[in-house]
């Protein structure tokens, strides 16, 4: 396993800024389906995150993992000073997870705002509840957020009265009325329609211009190119590739990577896309495992460059994993 | 209480139907007559239709209108039934089947003609002639104002009039019983579907995932609630109702006196009956309720971890509250149906809406009136609460948000 690193201990990068989010060895097997193959990270303060990569590839377990709502099986995790052993148990255990949980603000695909309570409560229901702050105060604060989000006509409106888009700024707001330290995102734009996804992009640049540290999986090329610092490219359980959204957009060298971007740029990217000569969704799919003769475009041209020689994705042992272990029996979802 | 009533009820009854008891003419009690009559003469002392009864109790100038009876204190002699007759207005009457004597009471048998034909309301003279095997001959005649009733069809208006209200105050023991039961059983569901559902995982998960003897031995300790809550609506949802009724009325006691603890720590009929309610319908309620908090989206728990809330926090915060409004209409809907098997607590002698009916119904021979005057009831409250039923789910349905925002254009 990795360096150890310990509760209390400020680590910083070579820009100065502080250490995050360390994980170490990250595992999690569903029964006998390994998601997580064993996933090393570190985040630093302020850094924006943004993971891609094909459904099931271990995106949003990952991202879920982080605050234990899913239990990962092996693995350390560190959020700000909180430090982990993952598969451990116990009243120690629960704690640390309880203060994870404190620190990482979360925003789901489908919203999960409480259809109960109107927008103000649900923003106030964490500070009350958890940090036992005053009704007034968290009120007040609730207010701030919510017109901060831009919500400030609608706050004693119900989540059903509410867009999409609406709703998605309520649950953000709602997230970081805990004042977190780092902020998860799971696809927050992928249930809504395309006219909302803009008032949603907006509240989360602003966020990252103001400094939060956050993870986002999202395949929303252009705001991982104006916002991240990193983009990891994510599949079958492991990272395969990471650097900055120029680099793993546009130059990408694992193959893995090329062929998911040809999958998804020209719907997200038009005009990218056309620069780089991929024209249609799907183009030269549906197999493209077999396509014969010259590569096209810049991305095709990168193939062509030919750290290989053909086109076939070489084969991912499906037990043990980079770090050679044995792998666990099966775990639970539930903590 | 309730033996009291029933006593008062009898009183009533024998006061209305059998003057034998009443010394309802003291000029034809035994001791006199008996006294002024030679041995070996029957003497009656009491007659049906009784022109004396009281008509508080609703049947007094009340005649069936097909049975003459006279009580007579034997005095020494046998009667020969065949060969006594009854006259009314002077009329031989007809009979069903040859007249008999019948030892209800063996001091003072009672002589009993059963007529073919069927006396309306109106003033009737009768005339009975008892006839000895010894060939002594006697007449008993005496006048009465029958106000009809009897002979008016299966249903007496009378009789429900009389005793409506009677009945009514059973009604409201139902209500009370149904109330009270339904409030304890929502508690019992409550933590009953909270044990059911805290099984996370099995132990060969758990042994698997942790390999830990402690951890093993507090998820034992933790698996109690659902254990209990297993056995519990397993047991209740097992066992007929009525059961459970009876047992629990006749085995607190034997319990209570096994212990050696004074009977007056006896539950009273009433709480019997509501503890065996309860404890039935909480075993349903479970099984409801759990099905509620599970029906709630996953999300909403995921939604109230990732801000922090316990799990505690999480169930009564965001969880019940969501779950409460899923389960209204199977509630709703117990709800009715625990009006109804309330009238099983009748077999251990509370007097709610069906046992009153019975009482009724055996004090005036009328169990037709009184049966229907109960199933009126029940059906009429089973429709009132359906009907606030359905209001508190439209209620709950109709979204807190849009009243707000109807209240806001206004």
């Amino acid at each position: 396993m990795g360096t150890q690193t310990y509760a209390h201990e400020t680590i910083t990068d070579e820009k100065g800024r502080e250490l995050v989010v360390k994980v170490e060895g990250l595992q999690k097997y569903f029964g006998k389906n390994h998601v997580l193959k064993g996933i090393d990270l570190e985040v630093f303060k302020g850094e924006v995150l943004v993971l891609i990569g094909p459904s099931g590839s271990g995106k949003s377990t990952f991202l879920r993992c982080l605050n234990f709502l899913e239990d990962p099986t092996i693995g350390e995790i560190r959020v700000g000073d909180v430090h982990v052993t993952c598969g451990s148990h116990g009243n120690k255990f629960k704690k640390d997870v309880h203060e994870i949980r404190m620190k990482c603000g979360m925003v789901f695909q489908e919203f999960n705002l409480f259809p109960h309570k109107d927008a103000t409560e649900n923003v106030t229901e964490g500070p009350i509840l958890v940090k036992g702050e005053k009704k007034e105060e968290a009120t007040r604060k609730a207010h701030e957020l919510l017109t901060k989000v831009g919500l400030g006509e609608r706050m004693d409106f119900f989540p059903s009265q509410l867009s999409g888009g609406q709703k998605q700024r309520v649950a953000i707001a709602r997230a970081m009325a805990m004042d977190p330290v780092l902020m998860l995102f799971d696809e927050p734009t992928s249930a809504l329609d395309p006219e909302l996804i803009g008032e949603v992009l907006k509240v989360m640049k602003d966020l990252a211009s103001q400094g939060m540290t956050m993870i986002v999986v999202s395949h929303e090329m252009g705001f991982s190119r104006d916002v991240a610092d990193r983009v990891v490219y994510m599949d079958d359980g492991y990272f395969i590739e990471q650097g900055p959204p120029s680099e793993v957009f546009f130059h990408p060298k694992d193959d893995r990577t090329k062929r998911f971007l040809r999958h998804i740029l020209p719907e997200k990217e038009p005009e990218h896309a056309k620069e780089l000569g991929i024209v249609e969704v799907d183009q030269e799919l549906p197999d493209p495992d077999a396509v014969e003769g010259p590569p096209q475009g810049a991305v095709g041209a990168a193939l062509d460059e030919g750290n290989f020689k053909d086109t076939a994705i070489p084969e991912i042992p499906l037990s043990g994993g980079p770090m050679g272990e044995t792998p666990l029996p099966p775990g639970d979802e539930n903590l | 209480m309730g033996i009291a009533l029933i006593a008062a009820l009898l009183v009533l009854v024998v006061t209305a139907l059998t003057p034998v008891a009443s010394a309802a003419s003291p000029a034809a009690s035994p001791s006199t007559a008996a006294a002024t009559a030679p041995k070996g003469t029957p003497i009656p002392v009491g007659v049906i239709p009784d022109p004396s009864a009281v008509d508080t109790s609703g049947n007094g100038k009340l005649w069936n209108g097909d049975v003459v009876e006279v009580n007579f204190s034997p005095n020494g002699s046998t009667l020969d039934p065949a060969k006594c007759a009854v006259y009314i207005n002077g009329t031989l009457q007809k009979l069903d089947a040859p007249p008999v004597v019948q030892y209800l009471s063996p001091a003072t048998p009672t002589l009993h003609f059963s007529l073919a034909a069927n006396y309306q309301k109106g003033s009737y003279d009768f005339r009975v002639i008892m006839v000895t095997t010894k060939g002594v001959k006697i007449e008993k005649t005496w006048k009465y104002e029958s106000q009809g009733q009897a002979g008016g069809g299966l249903v007496k208006w009378s009789v429900i009039k009389n005793w409506w209200k009677y009945i009514a105050r059973g009604a409201i023991v139902t209500v009370e019983l149904t109330v009270i039961s339904i409030l304890f059983a929502s508690i019992l569901a409550l933590f009953g579907s909270l044990g059911r559902l805290s099984k996370k995982m099995t132990f060969k998960q758990a042994w698997d995932r942790y390999q830990s003897w402690g951890y093993m031995w507090r998820m034992v300790l933790g698996r109690i609630p659902y254990w209990i809550a297993t056995f519990y609506t397993s047991l209740f949802r097992g066992t007929p109702l009525l059961l459970q009724i009876i047992f629990i009325y006749q085995v607190t006691p034997e319990i209570i006196k096994a212990f050696g603890l004074p009977n007056t720590l006896n539950p009273p009929a009433f709480w019997s009956g509501v503890a065996a309610l309860s404890l039935n319908y909480g075993a349903y309620l479970t099984e409801v309720f759990r099905a509620g908090i599970q029906a709630v989206p996953k999300g909403q728990n995921e939604a109230a971890w990732a801000i922090g809330l316990s799990g505690w926090q999480t169930q009564r915060r965001i969880i019940l509250p969501q779950a409460f409004k899923i389960v209204i209409p199977a509630v709703g809907n117990d709800f009715i149906a625990l009006i109804k098997d309330t009238s099983l607590v009748s077999v251990i002698t509370v007097e709610e809406l069906l046992r009153r009916s019975q009482l009724a119904g055996a004090a005036t021979f009328s169990f037709m009136s009184t049966l229907l005057v109960a199933a009126a009831f029940y059906w009429a409250l089973t429709i009132f609460f359906s009907f606030w039923q359905a209001k508190l789910e439209t209620r709950m349905a109709r979204d807190k948000a849009r009243e707000k925002e109807k209240g806001k254009a206004k």
